[in-house]
This record gives C-alpha cells, structure tokens and sequence, in this order.
C-alpha cells in the first residue's frame, strides 16, 4: 500500500515529458479516459493528409503522400518486357516498399526491416485484389510485348500508420502515370520516342500513339485502428503503435466494399461489433481520402 | 557534342560560371535528431542524423572519440533508366566513405567519445553532382541535430568542357567524358577537405577548374548559412524566447 502511495507521489511530482517516457503506458491511458490522444485528435479521427502528385521528374508517374508526419513517396517507371506465356496479353506490375534507414532510429543500415517486407506483400495484395488495374490495358503487342510497371515506395518518415500511407501514395502515383509512347523499329523492339520527334514516330510503326493514362476502376484505400481494452484508436502514430499492440487494418475500396482485413494477432481479442466499428471508420475516412486524391487530380488537370 | 554554344550558353541554358537553383529545407524527418532536404536543380538529397547514440557494435567504440557511420543510397526511380541493387554497390560504398571522411573530419569527435552517429543520405532524384548535394545536405543535417563541428562543409563540382571551366555540372555534361572536380571545403577555414578528379588536365586548367568549383563552394555555403539562420529564428519565436 505504503509503495503504491509513494509511486502515486512519484507521477504527481513528475514533469510531463519525463512521465510520457518512463510510464507510456499510464500517459496515454490517461488521455483515452478523457476520450483525447497525445497530439489533441479524438479517437475516431485520423491526421491531416496531404497529396502531391508528380513529385518525381525522373519517373513515369510519382506522388508524394503525407499523413501527420508520415511521408512516403511512391514513383512508377515503366519498361517494356516479353509477357509471360501463361498471360501472353496482360502486363505486369512490381511492387517494392523500401524503408531506408532514414526514415526511423529503429532501422539500421545493413538488413532491410522486417516490417518493410510485410508491407510490400500487402501493398500488391491490396492492389491486384481491389482490380485497380486492368493488366491487360499494360499489353503491347500480344505475346510479343508488354508493360512492366516498377513500383517504389520509399518511407522518408516513419511515424506509424506506414500501411496507409503506403497505399495512399501508390494509387496516387498510379493515378497520376503518364504511359510514354513507343514504337517498333527497324529490328522489331521497341523504342521509347520522346516527345521531341513525334514526326519520326508517325512514320514508324506506333504501337502506343499517344500519352496515356491508366484507367483505375474503384482504387482501394485503407485505414489502420489500434484496439487497447475498450477504445479503437484510428490512424495511430509511430509512439501509440510501440504501445498498443494490437492493430487492425481495413481495406476499402472506392465503392466501400471491403477489399481485405488484417489483423496480426496481438493481445486484444476483436469482437465482431469492434471489427464493424473498425470498418464503420474506415469508411469515413475512405471518403476524406477519396476527395484529397480528387483534388489533387483536378488540380493537376487544371495546370 | 555542343557543350557551350557560340552564345556562350549551355545545355540547360546557363552561362558556364552559373550554378543551378538551390533549394534546402530544415526538419524533413520528424523522428531524427537532425534531417535536411537539398536540391541542386534537378538533384534531390534527403540526409537524416541520428546520434550521437549508443554504439551498435561495442567492438567498434572508441574510448576517445565518437564513431561516424555514414550510409548513401539512391531511389531505384532517381535515374533515367531504373536500376535494381544500388545499395552496396561499389559505386555506393565509394560514395559513402567519401561522405564519411569528409564529414568526420569537420565533426568535432573527441567531444563525444564512446557514442555514434549516424548519418543516411538518399537520393531521390539524380541528375549530376550527387556526391556534392549529398554532402551539402549532410551538413545541414549535423547542423540540425545539433553536433558540434569545426565549420560547415560545403561541396560542389566544376568541369572542363569545349575549352571552357564550368561550374555545378548535370548529368548530361558529367557524363560527357570531360574532367569532373569535386571539392569539399571548410569555408571559415578557407581550407580544402574533399578533392576528387578523374580525367587529364594540365596543371594550369586544373587550378582554373578548381578555383571555380571553390567559388561554387562559397556560394553554396552562404545560402547554407541563410537557411539555418532563417531556421533559428522560426524555431527562437516558436519558443517564445522571441519580441
């Protein structure tokens, strides 16, 4: 009794900081019995996001996605390659999500980060299992040539919620992808024409016209809950995910149909209302991020 | 090929003592002790400071000065055509070290013995003169983080193309086969830290060319030196020490 007094002394006389490191825990529960979080969001509310499309002048396609203070920033280059022979009129896409150590004081140089690896797997499953993309609209020439399209994300700031954010900037970045022109030479390959001898590709053989862009049928978004006892705790941040352990994440697309679920384990048991609760946010915040990526759209359309 | 035209203009459109637009930025990375953004043109350098730490590997600790890691890596997409595997490679590892020495020698390590720091470059956008963006970014990272060093160490890169030096080179113009000299100096000092040339100049040229890429050095370093005031003072008001 005498220690639970002197340790409750303890929390009394203790600067805020110093409290927010010793007890993480007790701070933010703290903050949950007041229904607030650390940085003044409610529970239910995720942070400012912002969107910037073309960030990358090297790429075909390339955006820059920020939620709070975690960025990412997604680039598409396109090659052309010989399609596979099982699907001799579809493209393909690569996925990759880096973490350079930059991005976090948890990941050191040398081996990549786990949790870099967990992402990239789960970024191509959202996007070939939402249907986005159209792979046979990434087809050349049948059985002859194809699309192949390069899609790095690099983290240049880690602060939680990296799934989201990821998937953020890869639909931007898709929606913002030029596809450049080629054309058949002489020796049957292809050749990109840049946009300067436009003549010269009219008396090749155009394969590609035009610039175009990809069509995205219903693009997925995604939105990452923190269960802790009684509270889910939206688009939490690197300090509130070290804590609270247990995460959920939803996937929706356009059309709010659920695309997938993912929850890996942790010590927080979901029932089935808190999971409808989860996805019940997860729409709410799909139609914020729907108009954010429109906006941006339509501003670039304007320019 | 035409690197200077009759008029006098390059490539890009410069005259050939013309730097490129510099573009630097404080704070990028939230959670490092000190990041810094920097863009030469079309160059873009992102460098995060983590430290001084604990050693990661206790049998690198030195008893009598800090242990500086440096680690440069470039986005698969900064270049024209997309390269896989451009970590470790030797280009990387060479770039690295260089970064490395040359921030070390300006860190003032025996201050903080038995720690480390930790310093990432990445590139993003690649188009000439990275070795020099990336130091440029560095140091204001260090600065940032708040690590005691002897100056700010500033780079930049000069060539010598159609019998005329040019200054701050682009891909185009370094790929070109000419000469490419990279110089790191500790302005303050008035002292040359970083000095790298691979092709055949005469002497006379040389000191011409290097005299030059000195001179982008000091320009590089006053707009450095603009953007950390600037930073101090934003970061003075939000304290409240301001008025």
């Amino acid at each position: 009794m005498a220690a639970a007094n002197g340790s409750s002394d303890l929390y009394s006389e203790m600067e805020v900081d110093a409290f927010r490191r010793l007890f993480p825990l007790r701070y933010h529960e703290q903050h949950l019995l007041k229904f607030v979080r650390p940085d003044a969001r409610k529970l239910g509310n995720a942070r400012d996001t912002t969107l910037a499309l073309g960030a990358v002048a090297s790429a075909d396609g390339s955006a820059l996605a920020k939620i709070g203070s975690t960025t990412m920033l997604a680039a598409i280059k396109m090659e052309v390659m010989t399609p596979t022979v099982e699907c001799p009129d579809e493209g393909s896409i690569a996925i990759e999500f880096h973490m350079p150590p930059i991005c976090s004081p948890l990941v050191r140089p040398g081996r990549p980060a786990e949790a870099a690896s967990v992402i990239s797997k789960q970024l191509s499953d959202a996007i070939f299992s939402s249907g986005m993309i159209d792979l046979k609209e990434l087809c050349l020439v049948g059985g002859k040539a194809a699309w192949m399209a390069y899609l790095d994300i690099y983290c240049l700031d880690a602060d939680g919620s990296l799934f989201d954010a990821a998937l953020l900037s890869a639909v931007a970045a898709f929606s913002h992808l030029n596809i450049p022109v080629v054309s058949l030479n002489e020796d049957g390959r292809m050749v990109l024409v840049s946009e300067d001898n436009v003549q010269l590709k009219l008396e090749k053989q155009p394969v590609n016209t035009e610039k175009r862009k990809l069509k995205l049928n219903s693009p997925p978004f995604s939105l990452t809950c923190l269960l802790h006892k009684n509270y889910i705790l939206a688009d939490p941040t690197a300090e509130e995910e070290s804590i609270m352990e247990t995460a959920v994440t939803v996937v929706l697309d356009s059309s709010y149909q659920l695309v997938s679920l993912y929850k890996p384990g942790g010590p927080v048991h979901a029932h089935t209302s808190v999971i409808q609760d989860c996805v019940a946010l997860a729409k709410r915040r799909v139609k914020e991020l729907k108009s954010v990526l429109n906006e941006v759209i339509s501003d670039m359309e304007v320019e | 090929m035409e690197y200077v035209n009759p008029e006098g203009l390059r490539l890009d459109g410069r005259r050939p003592m013309e730097m490129r637009q510099l573009r630097a930025e404080i704070g990028v990375v939230s959670r490092a002790d000190g990041s810094a953004s920097f863009e030469m043109g079309n160059t873009k350098v992102i460098a995060a400071v983590y430290g001084p730490r604990e050693v990661q590997n206790r049998s690198q600790q030195m008893n009598d000065q800090a242990l500086v890691r440096c680690e440069y890596s470039m986005a698969n997409f900064s270049t024209g055509d997309r390269r896989r595997k451009t970590k470790g490679d030797r280009r990387s590892t060479e770039i690295s070290l260089v970064i490395r020495q040359t921030m070390e020698a300006c860190i003032l390590t025996h201050l903080m013995p038995r720690s480390q720091i930790d310093i990432y470059v990445q590139v993003l956008q690649a188009d000439g003169g990275t070795r020099s963006a990336c130091i440029n970014a560095a140091t204001l990272a260090l600065a940032d983080a708040g690590i005691p060093m002897r100056d700010l160490v500033t780079s930049c890169s000069a060539g010598y193309l159609n019998s005329t030096p040019l200054l701050d080179l682009n891909y185009l113009e370094d790929s070109a086969g000419g000469a490419d000299v990279t110089v790191g100096i500790l302005p303050k000092l008035d002292k040359v830290t970083l000095l790298q040339m691979d092709a055949k100049l005469p002497m006379d040229i040389f000191e011409n060319v290097m005299q030059l890429a000195v001179e982008g050095c000091k320009a590089v370093e006053s707009h450095i030196r603009e953007i950390l005031l600037e930073n101090a003072q934003t970061l003075v008001i939000r304290q409240g020490y301001g008025s």
